[in-house]
């Protein structure tokens, strides 16, 4: 029998060959329910023979009412049980190449004190994934060793991350990363030697350590998700990892989150099982590396930079130099037109719908950063705000949309920073702010990501916001 | 008038209405009849040990569905167990319909189809058999959308490896 020669024909056949082994079970297979002691053998504990009895009575047409809570489904669906089985690698791949971009690891397996070195010999596919060997000649012995890895891309360089000895055993285990190429970034393989083989031994809990942005499930909006932080890293010989105690908006390409990122953390012991467990380790913090907690506090709170106070009105003009450069004047009119000039040579006018309209001489490089783009308030009414954008040959208004207004009230303040971010600070009855950060999103529109809640000392003043 | 009654999930009807998909589906999941039963019925004891655990009948088919997938995953750990220290004869004797005849091109992804991983083997069948879309998939097995794409894809491309290598050590072992 062929193989399908494309994907749509694979998935055909796996339908049809799907469908077929499905009906072969056939109602008349299905054996009537039974008295609870012909149940197979491990339904043994009272608890369950309590339960199986009473699906016996359901059956018989007793009706359970549901009472209290409507939780989801998927939550309170039985786990998979808790124990984790290690597979020996098979004997495949000897004649694999080492990937070229790959840099063999250099790690004591047997615990003799000399350096095994590991190579990573790729398989070759079609698509760049599959199967890695890794091999090795134990210093000790001068046994061959071996192990094997699925990968999500075989064309990547495979370089150790580092090696920890996360049993105290004294020998070392390998920490390769697998970067997993869908969104949640990818997670560690560790291997270790058992009975001359090179064994991935397996974390207890998968999703706690893995490295990326990982969706808060349920999270998702029409405008934004969010997501927790996860990392993890090598220190001391033991391998640790981390989550986010918050969780961070994000849409499209952007993510609100401050310059450090509070962790819960753990170490991860290897036991005689081959099983990771973690180990609570207590607060870290995540900047570009993962320090202490504690450090400096301020970082906590994202740096809003101070508020643009220069702007332009009818009759006066500005060159904006900062990021797409370009110059802009307002000519008086009814309305007043904007006029801005780019380094293209283009010339775009843009009648201006608010009244005794000022422009901001700094550019929203937030909001978009592949043409002009203006902060636009009225001298005569604070609490207007527009945002405009260069779409083509013309200077379009994007419409505001999503959770908070487009205004600069009392107690909504909307505010241009020196840094390019157009922020509102939403007040809330205690005193603290709730931070949004516009974006553009299709269909010319912005929209608020949602932020910090923040304290302030002087709302005026974005440059004094704090932790509360 | 009903008032203060809630809606309540029937377990007598939805054994009625679902054992025998839900067993077919444990079927292409474990591959074999009897473990099959023993998930799904697994699954409703589960069920009926907590009948406030879904009070929303029209959940309860996803209840019951992620039940079963994760039974599953068990009691293949389990067997997996089992086989690292018995020989393959030792394994249980066909039940009849598994002793039915398959069709050999069907016989081929279903081989195929076991040597993937379970989570890859979970959204195939999840994907081309129960026919979820890629939410009611990343809900049933708690993993993001995102994932279930890119697991789909590379297990396709997998399933399409293994039923190659199948078909070549056949020729070979000829």
């Amino acid at each position: 029998m062929s193989t399908p020669d494309t994907m749509s024909e694979m998935e055909d056949r796996l339908r049809a060959a799907l469908t077929a082994r499905a009906e072969q079970v056939r109602p008349e297979h299905l054996a009537p329910l039974t008295p609870v002691v012909e149940l197979r053998p491990r339904w043994q504990s009272p608890w369950v023979l309590i339960a199986t009895a009473a699906v016996v009575l359901l059956v018989l047409g007793i009706v359970f009412q549901g009472v209290a809570r409507d939780p989801r489904s998927d939550d309170v669906a039985p786990k998979p049980d808790e124990r984790v089985e290690l597979q020996l690698p098979a004997d495949v791949g000897r004649d694999w190449d080492a990937g070229p971009e790959s840099t063999p690891a250099k790690v004591d397996l047997d615990g003799d004190g000399t350096k095994e070195t590991v190579d990573f010999l790729a398989e070759k596919t079609k698509n760049y994934d599959g199967r890695i060997r890794l091999q090795t000649t134990l210093s000790s012995t001068g046994k061959e060793a071996y192990g094997l890895m699925q990968v999500a891309s075989t064309t990547i360089g495979m370089t150790a991350e580092g090696v920890i000895d996360a049993d105290g055993d004294g020998d070392q285990e390998l920490v390769v990363f697998d970067p997993d190429l869908d969104s949640t970034g990818g997670a560690p393989l560790v291997f270790d030697l058992r009975d001359g083989l090179l064994v991935q031994v397996v974390p207890e809990d998968p999703e706690l350590l893995q490295r990326g942005d990982v969706q808060v499930p349920g999270s998702q909006t029409e405008l934004y998700d969010r997501v927790r932080l996860h990392q993890y890293w090598i220190s001391g010989g033991s391998l640790f990892s981390g989550r986010s105690e918050d969780s961070f908006a994000r849409g499209g390409m952007d993510m609100v989150r401050p310059p450090a990122v509070v962790l819960e953390s753990w170490e991860w012991r290897l036991g005689d099982d081959g099983v990771l467990r973690p180990e609570a380790a207590g607060c870290r913090e995540l900047t570009f590396d993962v320090r202490p907690c504690g450090v400096d506090q301020s970082e906590r709170v994202p740096d809003l930079g101070a508020r643009v106070e220069s702007f332009v009105g009818i009759g006066e003009s500005a060159e904006v130099a900062s990021g797409y450069p370009f110059s802009m004047r307002v000519e008086a009119g009814d309305p007043p037109v904007l006029v801005v000039e780019g380094p293209d040579g283009r010339t775009l006018r843009h009648e201006l719908d608010v009244p005794d309209p000022l422009v901001a001489t700094v550019q929203p490089e937030s909001i978009f950063s592949d043409g002009e783009s203006l902060v636009v308030t009225s001298a005569s009414d604070p609490t207007l705000v527009q945002l405009l954008v260069q779409r083509d040959d013309r200077i379009v208004a994007l419409e505001p949309v999503g959770e908070v207004p487009l205004e600069n009230t009392d107690d909504n303040r909307t505010w241009l920073s020196e840094t390019g971010s157009v922020v509102s600070a939403v007040a809330d009855d205690d005193g603290s702010w709730q931070l949004w950060f516009w974006k553009m999103t299709s269909g010319n529109r912005a929209f608020a990501l949602p932020g910090a809640t923040v304290c302030f000392d002087d709302v005026d003043d974005p440059t004094s916001v704090r932790t509360c | 008038m009903g008032i203060g009654i809630e809606p309540s999930v029937d377990i007598t009807e939805l054994y009625a209405a679902h054992r025998l998909s839900l067993v077919r589906m444990a079927v292409l999941l474990v591959d074999d009849f009897a473990s099959a039963e023993d998930v799904v019925q697994d699954a409703f004891t589960a069920l009926a040990r907590r009948p406030d655990a879904v009070k929303d009948p029209s959940k309860a088919l996803a209840y019951l569905r992620a039940s079963v997938v994760n039974t599953a995953r068990s009691a293949l750990r389990r067997r997996r167990t089992a086989r690292a220290y018995s020989p393959p004869h030792d394994l249980s004797p066909p039940s009849p319909e598994d002793s039915a005849v398959l069709a050999e091109e069907h016989r081929e992804v279903i081989e195929a189809l076991h040597q993937l991983a379970p989570r890859q083997r979970e959204v195939l069948v999840l994907r081309y058999w129960s026919n979820l879309s890629e939410a009611e998939i990343a809900q049933t097995l708690s993993i993001s959308q995102g994932t279930v794409k890119s697991t789909a894809s590379r297990a396709l491309v997998a399933l399409e490896k293994a039923m190659k290598s199948t078909t070549s050590s056949g020729k070979e072992e000829r």
